[in-house]
């Protein structure tokens, strides 16, 4: 599907944000679910590039299907050079989105750099659902600089900031932050989590999540071949006694080995979004 | 448009009912597609590599890009036959095209076997030998590489099976013609060609492989075709069974070359992943070629390089 370009700005260092037409009869996204555009007419860049939603604003007559993305390589690079008014062939809504439990009432949100970008539309989601919810953001980068989102961040919740070097807000990453929170009383008992980042980050968040039997879902990258579940390239190990497989939870692109001891799921297909507990973090982080 | 020009063949006992074909391992079980292709066009369906048992596949990370190409390492998951057959054959009892299965083992045993398996599902009209790929032992390009081992391999398949059998074929070897007439005279229907190279990419900031663990995988897609090309040619001009040329088609125009080189048919592999609706325009791509230059059957365009 081809669709226009609204808007493609520049927010901060190498993020930017980019904002596509989408006709109001189309299938809509929920937030965890991406798209997969074509970065280009050529043969290199060669393989379309995943980005998930980041925001939906319906209006009357279309949608303002809004992505957020760091340029990292040459798909990005020729995205953020994008002019409004041009066509961008897109696919999607791809994979599955998270899931939202309206006992949920506190959300806390954990991001790294662009994981927020799956993330911001959680939170809208949480509040739309339910009014009295409570939304905490914990956003951190390597340092100072590299914090974008603030206001917007403070906008949708309580936020909390985190560098490596303490440049801004508490010194450490993510799930120290998040342990230092729970410590200091800062966050309710229970609460559920939403994250997005390094896999290192969220494999510590996994075990926060199971020491303290705090539920929680995570949304995970990899290279992807076609986004399709076809050419099999997004395998990610999940934990073969705890997959979740419900309503909620369809997997079809699970392969188990021959004993059944391990099994692969396509994260574009199955996921991104996983639970947290269910990703065999082991096995996944490098 | 359809209807115009005559684009079908026989392939053995398999009609093909046109030259376009999606290549093994890029088009899943089929199904995935089914949004985007209407698979019933397709001059058959080829889906990926099965073996014996369920394969897991390979390690994460299983993929990369490099220039013009894509590098893979996904170790042949599959759900083994016996998945295949009653979880994703039904779906092809409403597809009305042929329909090859691409079969993959760890010695000559499992290949008769799985041909002899298969022998018993009418809906299956061919197989397709892998000995050619690169990154596994089942499968894997040992059976592709020795000669000897290929001849035993492709009379003992022959033996088994009716169907029509197509030996598909690996470029890592000094000479492919010898290869492409071992599979001839040993009674393959066709030979296909070419499958991925090994290749590897490295992350020089971390100093490892791009495909972690796994080190390399094969190289496909538009970066290979003007290999692919060359080697097709060379076997077109070999031997007298159909030849289905395979390596980096992303146009209309890249399928047309392989058909003037002599091909009978093409298999369109990594592009489906970038336009997954490919495999529909080339078939109208190559049909208003024929038309606009006044010819009426695809047998009149297949090896008329000059």
């Amino acid at each position: 599907m081809e669709y226009q370009v609204i808007e493609n700005i520049n927010i901060s260092l190498n993020y930017y944000k980019l904002a596509l037409g989408i006709p109001s009869n189309a299938k809509l996204p929920l937030p965890g679910q991406f798209y997969t555009v074509r970065c280009g007419e050529t043969k290199d860049p060669l393989l379309r590039r995943p980005f998930s939603m980041h925001r939906l604003i319906k209006r009357e007559e279309a949608v303002r299907l809004e992505i957020l993305y760091r340029v990292v390589g040459k798909g990005t690079d020729w995205l953020s050079r994008c002019k409004v008014g041009e066509k961008l062939n897109a696919i999607g809504p791809l994979g599955n989105g998270f899931i939202f439990q309206k006992d949920f009432t506190n959300v806390i949100l954990v991001a790294r750099g662009i994981g927020i970008a799956p993330l911001y539309g959680v939170a809208e989601a949480v509040l739309m659902r339910n009014q009295g919810a409570r939304v905490f953001i914990l956003m951190g980068a390597r340092t100072k600089e590299r914090i974008f989102y603030e206001k917007e961040c403070r906008k949708i919740g309580r936020a909390f900031f985190y560098t490596d070097d303490g440049s801004k807000g508490f010194q450490g990453n993510g799930p120290q932050l998040l342990m230092h929170l729970m410590e200091s009383k800062k966050l309710p008992q229970r609460f559920c989590m939403y994250a997005c980042g390094p896999s290192h980050m969220l494999r510590d968040l996994a075990n926060i999540s199971e020491k303290f039997d705090l539920p929680g879902q995570v949304a995970l990258e990899e290279h992807m071949g076609c986004g399709l579940g076809a050419c099999l390239s997004c395998a990610c190990p999940l934990r073969a006694s705890y997959v979740k497989r419900d309503e909620h939870w369809e997997k079809p692109s699970l392969q188990w080995s021959e004993d059944r001891r391990q099994v692969y799921s396509l994260i574009c297909k199955d996921g991104p979004v996983y639970d947290i507990q269910e990703v065999n973090w082991n096995d996944w982080v490098v | 448009m359809t209807g115009l020009c005559e684009l079908s063949s026989y392939i053995g006992p398999m009609r093909l009912k046109n030259p376009v074909m999606p290549a093994s391992g890029t088009f899943g079980y089929g199904e995935e597609y089914e949004d985007y292709v209407d698979l019933n066009r397709l001059g058959a369906v080829i889906v990926k590599t099965i073996t014996l048992k369920p394969r897991i596949g390979s390690h994460p990370h299983r993929s990369t890009e490099v220039p013009s190409g894509l590098l893979a390492n996904i170790g042949l998951q599959n759900v083994g036959i016996e998945g295949f057959i009653d979880e994703k054959l039904p779906y092809f009892g409403d597809i009305d095209t042929s329909l090859i299965v691409s079969i993959g083992g760890e010695s000559i045993e499992e290949y008769v076997n799985l041909g002899k398996i298969l022998n018993g599902h009418t809906r299956v009209d061919g197989l397709e030998l892998n000995i050619s790929c690169p990154n596994v032992e089942s499968g894997g390009i040992h059976f592709g590489v020795d000669p000897e081992v290929t001849r035993n391999l492709v009379t003992c398949v022959r033996d088994i099976t009716e169907k029509a059998l197509i030996v598909k074929l690996t470029p890592m070897v000094t000479d492919i013609r010898i290869f492409a007439e071992i599979c001839q005279q040993c009674g393959a229907d066709a030979v296909s060609l070419i499958n991925g190279l090994p290749g590897m990419a490295i992350d020089v900031k971390a100093r490892h492989s791009k495909l972690g663990r796994n080190i390399a995988g094969g190289l496909v897609g538009p970066a290979i075709k003007p290999f692919a090309l060359y080697l097709v040619r060379q076997v077109c001009e070999t031997v007298d069974i159909p030849v289905f040329g395979i390596g980096g088609i992303s146009s209309t125009e890249d399928a047309m070359e392989f058909l003037i080189a002599g091909a009978s048919a093409v298999e369109i592999g990594t592009w489906n992943f970038i336009n997954p609706r490919i495999t529909m325009e080339i078939i109208d791509g190559i049909e208003a070629y024929l038309l606009e230059n006044n010819l009426h059957n695809i047998s009149e365009l297949i090896g008329t390089l000059s």
